[in-house]
Formats: C-alpha cells, structure tokens, sequence
C-alpha cells in the first residue's frame, strides 16, 4: 500500500510508496537479467574480433575517400554483407579532404597510426596549374601510395611523404609530379635518395649531389628526399620541371647535419652518380656506420673510396679492427703516417685496400685492383692535395 | 495508513517515472546497439568461412597441336603483339564472335607510361583491337590501383586509349566488390573486383614486365592482385604465397607479358627512365607461370631459382616454371 502526505510546497500530496508490487519486482528482475544478458552477449561478441565492428575509424579512411577518388570501393575492407565500414567510407563525405589513409585493423593487422598531416604543397610558377590536392601519407601508410616500395623508405626511417600533380599549361596533357619524402634526419634522407640514385643522372648546380634524369630531378635538401617527375618529355615540360626542382631546392630549409663524412669526400676526380651511403656494415664491418663513399678516377684507374666521421676512439677502434680483419683474411702492412694519419694497406681476396685514420675520421680506398694508386689517392688526400 | 515507512526510502511518483524512462531508454538503447551489432551471416575475410563467390575458368581448351607460350620480339607494340598472338594460333582462337572481353592491365600507380610501372597504353591499344577484329563484342578494362583509379588511369594513358576505342572502363566503385572464397595457401575469403566477371566471357591478364621490391618481380601472376579489395598490403608479409594463389584464383583466356620497355629496377614504382631497358619482348600464352618464367629469366635477366611463387605455383601443379618444356613458339617481327 502507499500512503500519502501533504506536500509542504502545495497542495499536491507527495506520493511515497511503503511496498512495491511483486509484478514491478519481477519486472525489475527482468530488466536486471536482461541487461546483463546484453552484457555477457556483447562480451561474447567482443571475444571474436571483427575489425569492422571494433577497429572502424572513421578519420581513418579520409585520403581513401578523397585523394583516392572513386576508390570507396577499395577503402572497404569488407565484402558487401559488411555494411560497417561502408558506412564509414559513403557515410562520411565530409572525410573529403586533404588527408592520408589510415588502415583499419583487418585481419591480424593493427591498424597504422595515424597519418602526418602537413602544408599543402604550393608551388607559384607560371604556367603551372595545380591538378589535384596535396595527399599526405605516413610511414605507416605509405604503400598506399607506392605499395612494395614503401618497405624501403621505412628502413631509412620516412616519416611522411607529401606529393602533388601539376598540369603544364602550356602542354595539353602534359603534367608533373612532385614528390617530397621527409625522412628523420638528414643522413637518412640521403641514404634513400642514395640508394635509388640514377647512374645516368646529371649533377644538378642548384641542389648538391642532385641530378636529373630525361624525366625527372632528384635531390635531398635537409630531411628531404624531393623527386620531381615529368610525363612526357616535351621542352615545355620539361623546363617546368627544372623550375619546380629549383623552387624546391630554394624553399626547403638546408640541413646537412650528420652528412660530414659526406661533406669530407672530396669533390675532384668524383664520378658524380657514384656517391652512396651506407647506414652500417661498411666493408662488412660491424664498426663501419654511417660511410659514406663514392668512386674517383685517379690515374688512370677507378678507385672506390670511402669516409666515416664518429669519434676519435670509436675512429681508432674500427681501424684497428679493420686492419685485424684483413690481416684475418689476407696480408697487411703498416705505411709511414701522412698529415696526421695513420694507413695500413691489406691485400684481401686479391683486392687492395689502403685505410687511415686521423682524429675522428676514418676512410681509405677499397678494392683497387693496384695497392700503389690507392696508397697514392689515400697520401694526396691527407695531404690536402685532393679536395 | 502511517505517513512513512522509516525503514524504507520514500520514492516520489515523480522519480518513480524518472527512474522508469531512463530504464525504458536503457533498455530501448540496448536493444538497438544489439540489432546494430548483431550479424546472422557473419563473415570476417580471414577468419570465418563465409560463402564468396569462386571465379569460373576462362581457360581455352588445351590444344596439342598449337603453342600455348609464344614469345615474340619486336619494336613497336602492335606488330610484336600480333606476330605474338599469330604464333599462337591467332586471337581467334581465344575470342570468338559476341564474346565480352575483360582486359585486366596493371595500371598500379599514377605513373606515366615511359616510366614502365604500369601497363602501356600502346599495349592496351594493341590487345583491343584484336580482340574487336576477332569478334568481341565488348571489350572491359578493369583494375583496382594503389592510388586513385581516375589519376592512374588517366596518367598511365589508358584513359584516352579507352576513349579512343570505345573500350568499357571499370573503375572500382563501391558496389564493385564482392566476397571471394578459395582454398588458397593464403587466400581463403576477401573481397574482390567482380563486376567486371559478371559480364566477361572471356579473361585477358595484360601486365608489365617490371622489378618489385618485396617479390621481385611483377609480371602476369602478379598482375591479379589488383582485383582484391579491402586492405590486401597486408598479404605482403606472405607475398610468394599470396601470388602463387593467383595462379589458382584466375584461369584466364589467355595473359600477356609486356617487355617492350622493363622496370628493371626500383620497381614497383620506379620513376627514372634510367630504371627501364628497352628489351623489345612480347610473351603471350595460356600458362602465366611459364610466361612469367620466361619473362624473370629472359626479361628482367634474373635467376628463376629465387622467384618463390612461381615454384609454389609450379608445385602445386596450377602452372609450368620450365617454359621450355611447354609447346612454345618464338618469333621475330
């Protein structure tokens, strides 16, 4: 029963209930049971997982629904009776932005991080017309761009890619893109535009160690690696691709740091397109990090030549190591010090190697086929006599 | 009747109905999240067997008498390409009048054709124009890229040849894809390209011959990654495995392996001209695992023993690695 009061704020009586009903017990035990029937359902559900019902990120999938125009299909990773994620592509026209793909976890995979987003890369040159908008892509997203060759951006640690198309105004059809890859740090972004370095490619004046191909510029300024490529090789294209190359060239901020060993190699008798970087192992050689190394015509011969900068003791430790590991594996032989540098050479397999070592530094010639031209190129340099 | 129970909490009627909505809506709110959630035919690529589509052969006969490779070397693509299909047998033996071809070219990245990453357009020209000459009544060009289907089209050229020819260009919309069931190494359930099947009498695989950083090469097997769906990077941590399932997901008419110009290097994207060598091949024929061994071998002048998922497909029996030991046929435009 429930009684009834008079309510002290008016004339409406205040109802109290003293007993509750068996019928709303029953109904509260239903509703109790049923709840935590929901709960132990959804739980069961949860055990199985189902990337489209737990990892659906809807910001996730932007650059899929916009810079991959008409690709909503491929941004589903679900077949048709899996509406989730098809709601989150179709759903979500307002995702239609500049924007990289993330992925959503399907099967095994976590999804990627999220992706760097960044300026919009505008270039003002006349005769140029934007064809599309800046796409952004990270490390993590990056084959959705450039598939099996992201893997190897991501060793020299990319952090996000931007790039963009241009038409040619003055060439109908004609257009050019602009790639411009932003790796950790200096020595990294030279170690990938090292590696895919064209061996036909002229030395650019305006970017160093940049060249140019029939269809395209590379180069790296700072921390990025900048690949400007023309569709066609009409004059028109051609020359707006030059000035894109340059207007890059002058707009990225310089970096050179950790590229001293690359700044010691010395630029007579190079043969340009023979720099490389190598990130560690040199010469098979744990000790070896960040070489830096190129070939130069001297006397007659090509010599491979070879440069790492750390510290002093690190220095002395890899050479000695180095000259033990020759010593392992062929003869060596200690030569006078020369400015300050100490040189063995060994003759390994067949092939001479000269090394020095002078205060940090540590570099030498390697696989020349005549011990005396690599003894005499080691003596010049430390001489100062090859710059 | 007492005025209260002290040893029970008066509860006003107010807050009776109060505390009763918000449990009405609790329980309206869980019942919609559950309907929401519920999926009576589950279906989760990789993890539940599901009930997807399985791909008909488009396989010819196996004949006795004519070739089933042909290699044929040339300058330009429409000459080395007839001479090619000349040697095996002639277009008509593979398209017959009324048929409706699809020509999946690989047209991965928005790349420009000279730069080889992509299936050329003078290829695509070529293939075309037999099949009509031969009967077609419709030819399709379908493929899902990496990047923007409209900007790899467009800049791969293909485009302007479907334009020109009146060819029927898929792009993977939306309501393309459908579940595709095998009993593949990897390839179990995924979604898949298939509108372009459900017209299709006849399969043309028309791929470039080109380097790839993770599987070495990208040739005609290669070439049907591009009908998967959803998020397929995935498989690249088993691609042998995944590549060689093409060669039991698709029997095709016929494939066709482009070497007029190869992506020798920096593949799959390449983007230097000095990363393409001119070597002036076409090889056509019924078994994608002897084209592809030729092309590995003869083409980007690698040694087949470390191609993995030609001898994956080879050991299972869905190909010939030892292209010599086929009927073949080699010409010279």
């Amino acid at each position: 029963m429930a009684s009834e009061k008079k309510s002290g704020a008016g004339n409406r009586r205040e109802f109290v209930r003293i007993k509750i009903p068996l019928a709303e017990r029953i109904a509260s035990i239903v509703i109790i049971f049923a709840m935590a029937g929901i709960g132990v359902a959804i739980a069961i559900k949860g055990r199985h997982f189902d990337p489209n019902l737990f990892a659906v990120r809807t910001d996730s999938l932007k650059s899929t629904a916009s810079a991959v125009e008409g690709k909503a299909g491929t941004a589903r990773s679900t077949p048709e009776t899996k509406p989730a994620a098809e709601n989150s592509v179709a759903a979500k026209p307002a995702a239609a932005e500049e924007g990289s793909v993330e992925g959503d976890a399907e099967g095994a995979t976590a999804a990627p991080k999220p992706a760097v987003k960044g300026e919009p890369l505008e270039i003002s040159l006349s005769g140029l017309k934007p064809m599309s908008a800046t796409e952004f892509y990270s490390a993590d997203n990056l084959f959705e761009k450039i598939d099996g060759r992201a893997p190897a951006y991501q060793n020299y640690n990319v952090v996000q890619m931007r790039c963009r198309s241009f038409n040619v105004v003055a060439a109908a059809g004609s257009y050019v893109d602009v790639y411009e890859y932003r790796f950790d740090n200096p020595v990294d972004a030279f170690g990938m535009f090292a590696l895919e370095r064209d061996p036909k490619g002229q030395p650019l004046d305006f970017a160093p160690d940049g060249y140019s191909g029939e269809m395209g510029y590379f180069f790296r300024q700072g921390t990025v690696y900048v690949q400007i490529i023309a569709s066609d090789m009409k004059a028109e294209t051609i020359a707006l691709t030059k000035a894109i190359a340059q207007n890059r060239a002058k707009e990225l901020p310089v970096d050179d740091s950790g590229l001293a060993g690359r700044r010691k190699l010395p630029a007579a008798g190079m043969i340009a397109d023979s720099v490389s970087f190598v990130p560690e192992n040199a010469q098979g050689q744990s000790a070896f990090k960040d070489v830096f190394q190129a070939k130069y015509k001297f006397e007659d011969a090509e010599l491979p030549f070879f440069i790492m900068v750390t510290q002093p003791d690190d220095a002395a430790k890899a050479w000695k190591s180095f000259q033990d590991f020759c010593a392992r594996f062929g003869k060596t032989q200690s030569l006078p010090d020369v400015s300050g540098g100490r040189i063995f050479s060994g003759q390994v397999f067949g092939k001479w190697k000269v090394v020095y070592q002078r205060e940090g530094e540590l570099g030498g010639v390697f696989d020349a086929a005549d011990e005396s031209k690599a003894q005499a190129f080691v003596e010049k340099y430390l001489r100062g006599e090859i710059k | 009747m007492s005025a209260s129970n002290p040893n029970e909490s008066p509860v006003s009627r107010r807050e009776f109905l109060v505390r009763l909505g918000v449990t009405g809506a609790l329980i309206a709110g869980s019942g919609l999240a559950a309907k929401k959630l519920w999926q009576p035919k589950h279906f989760v690529p990789g993890f539940e067997k599901g009930k997807g589509l399985q791909l008909r052969s488009y396989a010819p006969e196996i004949s006795k008498v004519l070739p089933s490779l042909a290699i044929a070397h040339g300058t330009e693509h429409e000459k080395t390409i007839r001479a090619a299909m000349s040697a095996l047998g002639g277009m008509e033996r593979f398209i017959k009048r009324g048929d409706v071809v699809m020509i999946k070219p690989n047209v991965a990245f928005d790349r420009p054709p000279a730069l080889a990453a992509t299936t050329h357009p003078d290829a695509l020209r070529a293939v075309a124009k037999l099949c009509f000459e031969a009967g077609a009544s419709k030819v399709i060009v379908a493929d899902n890229p990496i990047n923007s289907p409209t900007g790899c089209f467009f800049k791969s050229g293909l485009t302007t040849v479907a334009s020109e020819m009146h060819l029927d260009l898929m792009y993977p919309e939306t309501n393309a894809f459908a579940p595709l069931s095998l009993t593949g190494e990897i390839l179990k359930e995924w979604t898949f390209f298939n509108t372009p099947f459900k017209k299709a009498t006849k399969v043309i695989g028309l791929a470039p011959c080109k380097d790839h950083n993770l599987c070495h090469a990208s040739m005609t097997t290669k070439n049907w990654y591009g009908l998967l769906g959803g998020r397929r990077n995935q498989f690249h941590q088993h691609i042998h495995s995944i590549v060689s399932d093409f060669a039991l997901m698709m029997k095709p008419t016929l494939v066709i392996l482009d070497g007029m110009n190869v992506l020798m290097s920096n593949g799959p994207t390449g983007g230097r001209l000095s990363d393409v060598k001119p070597m002036n091949t076409i090889v056509a024929g019924t078994d994608m695992i002897a084209v592809d061994a030729y092309g590995y071998s003869h083409l980007l002048e690698r040694d087949i023993a470390e191609l993995t998922y030609l001898h994956k497909a080879h050991d299972r029996q869905l190909g010939n690695i030892n292209w010599k030991d086929t009927l073949h046929k080699e010409v010279t435009v």
